[in-house]
């Protein structure tokens, strides 16, 4: 039997002794409840075997329960799919406990909201100057299949340093991705502290008046997936990095 | 502060329950969060609706763009 793991909570959970008011039935049907090992909390069920299927009421199960817990407190949450033992379980958070502790000190009273920038433009490369031998065009359309064109990763990095700037006042942290196809330029997760969402919101709005020719979409408040993970210490630990 | 996710497009139309807030929520849940494990295993036989990656970056656009086409006409 293995543990499914919905989201992992810190001690001002615990302390302020929150009943957990969202959906008594986890994936499979199991029961969701609150594992305390030492400094941390959990939400978690049972599930009997090896993957968690996709579909739509697992994945939605999944979140309406990290959701539930919003309101109240801001969990990290794991990602859909999240299989392991007690034993695992105990073995990571017992090496992870500084670098888990870091990231709620980072989420501690916020949300995740995002935004997605979209451009209906073609992208028409300028031609180069100098004529290509056919070993240099090769490459160069492969690398252009591969990170986009040139002139739209230009812009879409343009963009979210725009953006960045007129929303910085409002955002604790950012990640943004500008590498992503032909009409979706930027997207960006941005941690808002909770009393500061209306401010953000206002910004957000003021921006999208400033560029009519993009189009925004704009979600939130979530529970921050975007800065939950631990990436680094996994390449460490794996000898990745 | 109400804690109910919100997604406004472009024109800052809100689409409540909409399969847009569906697509977000599948962003959400299946690319990020933290990991456990080196990787995570989970199985699409049993997919219904469900794109995975970038495509569901774009169907939420088109989503969005659809429904309010089809708001635009119904009010006509």
């Amino acid at each position: 039997m293995s543990l499914y793991l919905y989201c992992l909570l810190d001690d001002d959970f615990i302390v302020e002794n929150v009943i957990f008011s969202g959906p008594r039935e986890g994936i499979s049907g199991s029961l969701v409840t609150l594992f305390i090992p030492e400094d941390f909390a959990l939400l978690v069920s049972d599930f009997a075997g090896t993957s968690v299927p996709v579909t739509r009421e697992n994945v939605l199960l999944h979140a309406a329960v990290v959701n539930a817990v919003l309101p109240e407190t801001t969990p990290l949450p794991f990602r859909f799919g999240t299989l392991t033992t007690k034993a695992a379980l105990d073995s990571f958070l017992a090496a992870r406990s500084q670098a888990l502790r870091a990231k709620f000190e980072l989420v501690r009273g916020c949300v995740e909201m995002n935004v997605k920038i979209i451009w209906n433009r073609e992208w028409i490369e300028e031609k180069s100057a100098v004529e290509m031998k056919p070993g240099t065009a090769f490459l160069t359309e492969k690398r252009r299949q591969i990170f986009g064109s040139e002139a739209r990763v230009t812009e879409a990095t343009k963009i979210a340093a725009w953006l960045e700037e007129r929303l910085s006042n409002s955002i604790r942290e950012t990640r943004v991705n500008t590498n992503t196809t032909d009409k979706l330029l930027v997207t960006a997760a941005h941690l808002v502290e909770r009393g500061s969402i209306d401010e953000y919101r206002s910004r957000l709005k003021n921006a999208q008046l400033e560029r009519p020719e993009l189009h925004f979409l704009a979600s939130g408040p979530w529970p921050p997936y975007s800065f939950a993970n631990i990436d680094l210490e996994f390449k460490t630990q794996f000898g990745v990095s | 502060m109400s804690f109910e996710q919100i997604i406004v497009s472009g024109n800052a139309e809100q689409l409540e329950e909409s399969e847009l807030s569906l697509l977000e929520t599948l962003d959400h849940v299946l690319n990020s969060g933290l990991v456990i494990a080196g990787e995570i295993t989970i199985s699409v036989a049993d997919i219904d609706l469900v794109f995975l990656g970038l495509n569901v970056l774009l169907s939420s656009v088109e989503a969005a763009q659809e429904v309010l086409q089809r708001r635009v006409t119904d009010a006509k």
